[in-house]
């Protein structure tokens, strides 16, 4: 089950998804989290952030939406109170960065960049702040000039998270990887919004929020192969992976690891649930190393029984 | 502390309807749990995508079962109160912190009695709490709320532990401050909807009566990772937002912003 990602050894393809895991602590109560291949943070940004108003969650037809809004202790209390306790744990720990204009992003990256995370994840697809987030990953231009700006202070592998609220992924996906993206995560959540019939009003207070969860899964499906198709970077897929064939499907898709977001919120026992199920799947579909599934798309025509 | 909370899947022991729309279900817990009052579980409801998180309203520590009252609100609930003996359904508890009995019995020392104050099924983690306060011989005054006179519920159970006076379709605050005239509570216990909560918050507030207060949130994973059910509570910097399910549910009635 052993893999790496942008030269980074990891236990398993399985990488908990920012901001459905917090900093670990909660998960590790339950179980133990080193069985994760790794772990991404919540979202950071330089300062600390209050978040949304509540409500900030409604649940949907196979999903939810979230309007946290990047409630986060900000980067200097997540290096000193929290990260040495992960660090402790023995997996790698990927450090999700936002901000709210470029010069902001660029000093949280260089703070953790002396810190014993082992990559960075720039979060330029969250849609539930007002400036900044989705604002930098929604135009292949903006894309290009924050990656670009980030690598030139980041001395870890940097993974840039798209947001799948474009007109094309693959351009999107191109533009980091020329701006010197290491990798790519995709994807975020699909803006959305729920409505309470009876008062009329968003059950979300800040209106819209993320759309996760199963419900998105066919979409991500489809822009993890786009992208995949579109850069020579490893991709890492997510989007309403619920179990271990849900992860086989990306992997084929053409990702080189997944991530693990709303089902950790949905079942807190998700993790080595599905790690377990696609450990017995991959031996059922008789490949020896979980690495010969990614990008194994077959588009050669109908399937093997030959029907139309 | 890991293995405070554990994932199970709980036999159903009973579910019977007690109000229109309200049913009460028993579950058995793991060996070992053992709930304070103000805790909470978190229940997978079929195919809904979330849990949905019910106060206990009372613990049996000899059998392992745990009660918890179910409004019947839509998809998650609806199912929920469906359950029945036999059945069993996936829990997550317990969860969130509790009302803090010593506490509160330390500052009742010596004084008046503690009133416990609820709208509707808001009344389900405060007949737990009733039962451990009442149990180390403190007087309990209830004021219990609800909609219409088919909706009462719990008032046999707080009669063991003292007087209970029954609000129906009116505020039931109303009855709090009338009585409050011959004699303030040294403390109060409350839940129930918000505009209830809010009331009472002003009305202690002004005659510096302290309290405990379990509040409500939207909730994803109960746990506190999520950062889903945000309450603004009062602190040292002003305030800042505390997670319901792992800070709270219960709240110091001057300190959350209601």
């Amino acid at each position: 089950m052993r893999t790496e990602l942008c030269g980074i050894e990891m236990k398993n393809p399985f990488i908990a998804a920012s901001g459905t895991f917090g900093f670990g602590r909660e998960f590790d109560e339950l179980y133990d989290i080193s069985c994760w291949g790794a772990i991404s943070v919540k979202g950071l940004t330089l300062h600390p952030r209050a978040g949304n108003p509540p409500a900030r969650i409604a649940e949907t037809a196979s999903g939810m939406l979230n309007s946290i809004g990047l409630q986060n202790p900000g980067v200097g209390a997540f290096i000193r109170r929290e990260l040495p306790w992960l660090a402790d744990r023995g997996i790698p720990v990927i450090a999700n960065v936002a901000g709210s204009s470029e010069e902001e992003y660029a000093d949280a990256v260089r703070k953790l960049s002396d810190s014993p995370v082992s990559m960075i994840e720039l979060n330029i697809s969250c849609p539930n702040v007002k400036r900044g987030g989705i604002h930098f990953g929604t135009s292949p231009e903006a894309a290009r000039e924050i990656t670009a700006r980030v690598r030139a202070c980041c001395k870890r592998p940097l993974m840039v998270k798209l947001s799948p609220n474009v007109r094309d992924i693959a351009e999107i996906a191109r533009a980091a990887e020329d701006a010197g993206a290491d990798a790519i995560s995709l994807i975020n959540t699909i803006t959305g919004m729920a409505i309470d019939t009876e008062s009329r009003r968003p059950v979300l207070a800040n209106i819209t929020g993320g759309l996760s969860g199963p419900a998105i899964k066919p979409v991500a499906l489809r822009m993890v192969w786009q992208a995949a198709s579109a850069v020579k970077i490893p991709v890492v897929g997510m989007g309403g992976i619920m179990t271990g064939d849900d992860a086989a499907q990306f992997m084929i898709a053409g990702a080189s690891a997944v991530m693990i977001g709303s089902a950790n919120i949905s079942d807190p026992m998700a993790g080595p649930r599905i790690i377990g199920e696609f450990e017995r799947r991959v031996r059922e579909l008789g490949v020896s190393d979980p690495r010969d599934l990614v990008g194994s798309l077959r588009t050669d025509g109908p399937p093997d029984d030959g029907q139309i | 502390m890991r293995g405070r909370a554990k994932d199970f899947l709980a036999a159903v022991i009973s579910g019977r309807e007690i109000a229109p729309g309200v049913t009460e279900i028993e579950l058995e817990l793991p060996d070992g749990t053992k709930p304070c009052p103000g805790q909470f579980l978190h229940i997978s409801a079929g195919e809904a995508f979330l849990r949905r998180p019910f106060s206990i309203a009372g613990f049996d520590g000899s059998t392992g079962r745990a009660r918890i009252m179910v409004r019947d609100a839509g998809r998650g609930s609806g199912m929920i109160s469906g359950l029945r003996a036999g059945d069993s359904v996936r829990v997550l508890a317990p969860l969130g912190n509790s009302f803090p009995i010593d506490e509160i019995t330390r500052r009742l020392e010596g004084s008046a009695s503690v009133w416990l104050v609820s709208g509707g099924v808001g009344v389900a983690p405060l007949l737990f709490a009733a039962n451990e306060i009442g149990k180390k011989n403190f007087g309990i005054n209830s004021f219990i709320g609800f909609r219409d006179a088919q909706s009462v519920i719990g008032v046999g159970e707080l009669e063991e532990w003292g007087r209970v006076s029954v609000s129906v379709g009116g505020l039931v605050t109303d009855a709090a401050v009338s009585a409050m005239r011959e004699s303030p509570p040294g403390l109060v216990l409350a839940c129930g909807p918000a505009p209830m909560l809010r009331a009472l918050k002003e009305i202690c507030s002004d005659r510096g009566i302290p309290g405990y207060v379990s509040v409500e949130e939207r909730m994803g994973c109960g746990i506190g990772a999520c950062l889903a059910c945000a309450r603004g509570v009062r602190d040292a910097g002003g305030w800042s937002y505390k997670r319901v399910c792992r800070d709270g549910p219960v709240f110091e009635i001057s300190e959350v912003i209601l």
